[in-house]
Order: structure tokens, then sequence, then C-alpha cells
């Protein structure tokens, strides 16, 4: 277990340390070499203090990166962890009604969802927000300062759904598919013909043994998810990592846009090395 | 019954006819997609294109808002919002369409580089290169490269094609090691024909097939993704839906509709290219798109 755990995370180093250098080299090369500006990602004289535009208060880099990441964070739990959730849920649901093409059936209002522009979902929550509710609508507009945030959830939650929908589908139609794949194969109908009950066949034998390739998408929705929030957390003035990058970008702030983009690469790391530990482990040995 | 030769054209008319009846599902998809597309493109190409000059707010404003007449309202200078979002959308569909054909044809060209080898692992740079490369979401990618090559549509349009293009070739290079392994591959071996012979003759038209369902379901994907980058000033001065929001957005409480009204129009447009992408990827038995976009 423990040569598994270090096995994977040199690996995750080595793939880390890729998107590090090709991250550095995207920006050398958007700004200096396409952008014709004249400030080296490596020059000391663009790592100054954190610009105003990115905090009205004096903040360190650390606050400024706890506050962000605390705030997509509490976003990405409601969008992951419910794509994970109804995904997984449905997607097993939909492999053992597929013969009634339940895979379709289910994902068919995420996937509705999902044609949804997503930042014109989030603006249309605001504009809802100011019309009818007469209350403020971006998430940067009010400051709960007493008594529980409950607005931090809802203004997450806002952000967190149309990328949990575009998740959701993908995650639902992919799992349902790996089922039917292991559906489809000949023990299948050896164990119709044998007599098994239609219950024991799919859990007992096709969801066991489709479960490594199940347990392989877990991590597939994730660079989606933080790559939605971009322009989610943005189009809502969501204080997040995603709204960092973006504004670092129209700043041309290098170290915002290098911290912003190397957060995102470190949780997709984590992710994918965790997700190979547990594909690994729940192998059958040979 | 006598025996009578069928002339030349009778044959060509029936074998005319038995392919059509084999190319049915493409026929019958191709023609939704012809109505929606010249529906959009057909539309008034002499409004003013310039969205800082059409949203610019007068002193005394002429909005409308919606009703029978203008089904969209109209802006503060009282240009219509449904014929502009139309020609916003008709600009998004087009830029998609070049992206998605240019991406494939990138995935395809970086595949092909290495499709020709005859080891078993011919593709594996391609799959370690891109294991790394996915851990960076593709929209941060095409934001920090739209953003600071200037925020142009040009930059963002060669952005989007590169991203496509390096997403899509494990998928494209896994066609290939599927291809390769099917029976007539097998067969063909068992023949002596050489890889290569077998890469052209059997696995490649395999292949190419499915491309289509891939571009079809690639446009509704690029459409949002542009529509996010206009939305977020990187594709110029240029009229785009998502820069047609984020302008309604300084008119949030005067006039509502100029934020909400476009979304409407992109997302039942998204929406039905989505379904014919769909149909087309279920006729051409393409699969689900990698979801890294």
């Amino acid at each position: 277990m423990t040569r598994i755990c270090f096995r994977y995370l040199a690996l995750a180093l080595v793939r880390w340390s890729g998107v590090l250098i090709s991250l550095v080299l995207l920006v050398e090369f958007s700004f200096c070499v396409v952008g014709g500006s004249n400030r080296h990602v490596w020059g000391f004289d663009v790592y100054q203090s954190i610009p105003l535009e990115l905090s009205v208060q004096p903040i360190s880099w650390w606050e400024l990166i706890a506050e962000r990441s605390g705030a997509t964070l509490l976003a990405l739990a409601i969008a992951y962890g419910g794509a994970l959730l109804f995904g997984y849920a449905w997607g097993i649901l939909a492999g053992r009604f597929r013969r009634f093409r339940a895979a379709s059936i289910f994902s068919l209002p995420f996937s509705l969802f999902s044609c949804v522009p997503g930042f014109w979902f989030v603006v249309l929550v605001a504009i809802h927000s100011y019309v009818v509710w007469k209350r403020p609508g971006f998430a940067n507009e009010l400051v709960v300062e007493s008594g529980p945030n409950l607005l931090a959830w809802w203004n997450a939650a806002v952000v967190a759904l149309p990328a949990m929908a575009v998740a959701t589908a993908w995650q639902l139609r992919s799992v349902a598919g790996a089922i039917e794949n292991e559906a489809s194969r000949p023990f299948v109908k050896g164990l119709y013909l044998t007599g098994y009950s239609e219950d024991a066949i799919f859990y007992n034998n096709i969801l066991q043994r489709a479960l490594p390739g199940i347990v392989s998408l877990l991590d597939r929705t994730l660079p989606l998810v933080l790559g939605s929030f971009i322009f989610l957390e943005w189009a809502f003035h969501y204080d997040g990592v995603g709204s960092l990058l973006v504004e670092s970008v129209r700043l041309g702030f290098y170290p915002g846009i290098v911290v912003s983009g190397m957060w995102m690469a470190t949780l997709a790391t984590a992710v994918t090395m965790g997700r190979q530990v547990v594909a690994k482990l729940l192998q059958p040995v040979q | 019954m006598a025996n009578r030769r069928t002339s030349k054209l009778e044959k060509w008319a029936v074998h005319a006819l038995a392919r059509l009846w084999e190319i049915r599902n493409v026929l019958f998809l191709a023609v939704p997609y012809f109505f929606l597309l010249s529906w959009l493109f057909l539309g008034s190409s002499s409004i003013d294109s310039r969205p800082a000059e059409i949203f610019s707010v007068p002193e005394s404003p002429v909005w409308a808002e919606p009703d029978s007449i203008h089904w969209f309202g109209t802006t503060g200078s009282g240009v219509d919002l449904f014929q502009l979002t139309r020609l916003a959308m008709g600009t998004s569909v087009a830029v998609a369409v070049v992206c998605s054909f240019f991406g494939i044809s990138t995935a395809m060209l970086v595949v092909a580089l290495f499709a020709f080898d005859s080891s078993e692992h011919r593709f594996r740079p391609i799959f370690v290169f891109s294991r790394a490369g996915f851990l960076l979401p593709a929209m941060a990618v095409l934001v920090i490269f739209a953003g600071g090559s200037g925020g142009s549509l040009p930059f963002a349009m060669l952005g989007i094609i590169v991203v496509t293009g390096f997403y899509l070739a494990p998928m494209i290079a896994n066609w290939f090691e599927e291809g390769g392994k099917g029976p007539e591959v097998l067969a063909g071996f068992g023949l002596g024909l050489s890889w290569q012979d077998m890469l052209v003759g059997r696995v490649l038209p395999k292949v190419l097939r499915r491309l289509v369902g891939m571009f079809a379901q690639l446009v509704p994907v690029i459409i949002l993704l542009e529509m996010a980058l206009s939305f977020m000033g990187f594709t110029g001065d240029r009229l785009g839906v998502g820069a047609m929001i984020a302008y309604g957005q300084q008119s949030i409480i005067e006039a509502p509709w100029l934020a909400v009204c476009p979304g409407i129009l992109a997302s039942v447009v998204v929406a039905a290219l989505s379904l014919l992408g769909a149909m087309v990827s279920k006729v051409t038995r393409s699969g689900l798109l990698p979801r890294h976009f």
C-alpha cells in the first residue's frame, strides 16, 4: 500500500512539474512573444505586492490565497460532490435499467441545462435577485458581518450549479456506458441461460466487474468543473481562484496567473493520484 | 418471363437509390442543419456590429421592452435585439465550425505523426503528454493565451484550435488502436499485409467516419467556449452573444432584457446543435467527447 502510494506520488510530482513548466512557458509565450510585453515571467520586478484591483485592503499572498481557496473549495464541494453523487448513483441506476434507455432519460435534464451558457445563468440569478427579490444580486455586493453566513452558501451554490450540470451529464452517461459495456459481454447471456435472476446478475457480477472502469472515471470531470469556475466566478463577481485568474490576466499580473493556474493543477493532480491508488487497490491480484 | 437486359440508366438509378437509402440517416440529419444554419447566416448584415457603439446609452435612451414587434426588445440606441442576437449567433457558429474543423485536423495531424509507426506502443508519447496536460483546465489555457495575446478573435480562435487538437488527439489515437485490433486487420496480417496497408485501407476509413460525429458534437461546445471568452472580453470589440450579455449588465436595472434575451436564443441554438450532434454521433458511433472543456 505504502509502496503504491509513493510510486503514484512520484508520478504526480513529475506531472505537476511538467504542468508548472508548461504554464510558465504559456504565460511567457502569450504575454511576451505574442502580446509584445517586455516584462518577462522570470523577472524579479513582476513579483511585486498584490495590486489593489485584486484586494481592496493590503493583504499578504498567503491571506489572498487562503481567502480565494476557501471560496472556490466551497463551490467545488457542491459542484464536484454533486456531480459524483448524482453521476454515480443515477449512472448505476441507468445501467440497471439499460433496456429502457435510462441513461438518455436520466441525463436529459442535466444535458439540457448544460446547453445554457453558465455565465448567462449566473447573471440571470443576479437580475432576478435585483428585480424580484429587491436585494443585491452579485456575490460581492453584500457581506454578512454577524450570524451564520448562509449567503456564502447561496453564492457558492449559484456558481456551482451550471458546472455541476455539465459534469453530472457526462459522469452519468460515462458510468452507464461502462456498465452497459460490461453487460454486453457473453458471460451475462450465459448467466441468464443458467437461470440467475436479473438482480443477481447485475449487482453480483456486472457491477463488480465494471467497478475498476467506473472508478477510473472519478477524476475526469474535475478539470471541467475547475475550468467552468473561471468564467462563472468572474461573471458572478465571486472572489475565488477562477476570478483571480481572469483578473490577473486582465492586469497582466503574472504571479496571480501562475498561482491560480497551479492551484487548479495541484488539486487535479491530487485527485488523479487518489483515483490511481484506489484503482490499483481495486485491481484483482494476478 | 422474357429475359430483358436492364438499361444503363436503370442500373444507375437503382444504384443511386440504394446509396441514398444507405445514407438516409445522414440526409435526415442534414436537413435540420441546413435550415438552422441558413436561418442564422441569412440574418441582416447591414446592422452596425460594434458592440461598444450599439450598447452605448444615449442621454435620452429609446429602448423598448420585448413586444410583438421587437421580440427581444431594443437597445438604448433603438437597434432590434433579436436581429442583433441572430447576427452574433451566426458569428459564433461560424467561429465554432472553423475551430472544430481545424482543431480536429490538428489532432489528426498529431496522431498521423505516430500512426504509421508499426510498433505496438506507437501512441505512447501522445498519451503520456496528454495525461500531464489534462491537469490544467482547458479554459485556463484559453484565458491565459487569449488574454495575454491582447484579446482578439483570431488569437482566441487559434487558442481554441490548439487546445481542441491537444485534447482530441488521445481520443483519435484510441480509435486507431481500436481499429488496429479488429478481426479484419488481424486477418490482413495473416495474409501478409503491412501495417501501413492496413492503416490506409481498413483503419483510416473507420476513423474518418467517426470524425463526422466528433465534429458535430464539438460545434456546440466551442460555441459555449467562444461565448465565455467573448463575455470576459477576450475576443476583442466584436459582436458576440457573450459581449452582448456583458454590455447588457451595465443597464441591469433600467433594461434587464439586454442581458436576458440574447442568452435565450443562444441556449436554444446550442441545445438544437447539441441534439443534432448527439444524433450524428449515434449514427457514426463516435462516442462521448472527452470532458475537458
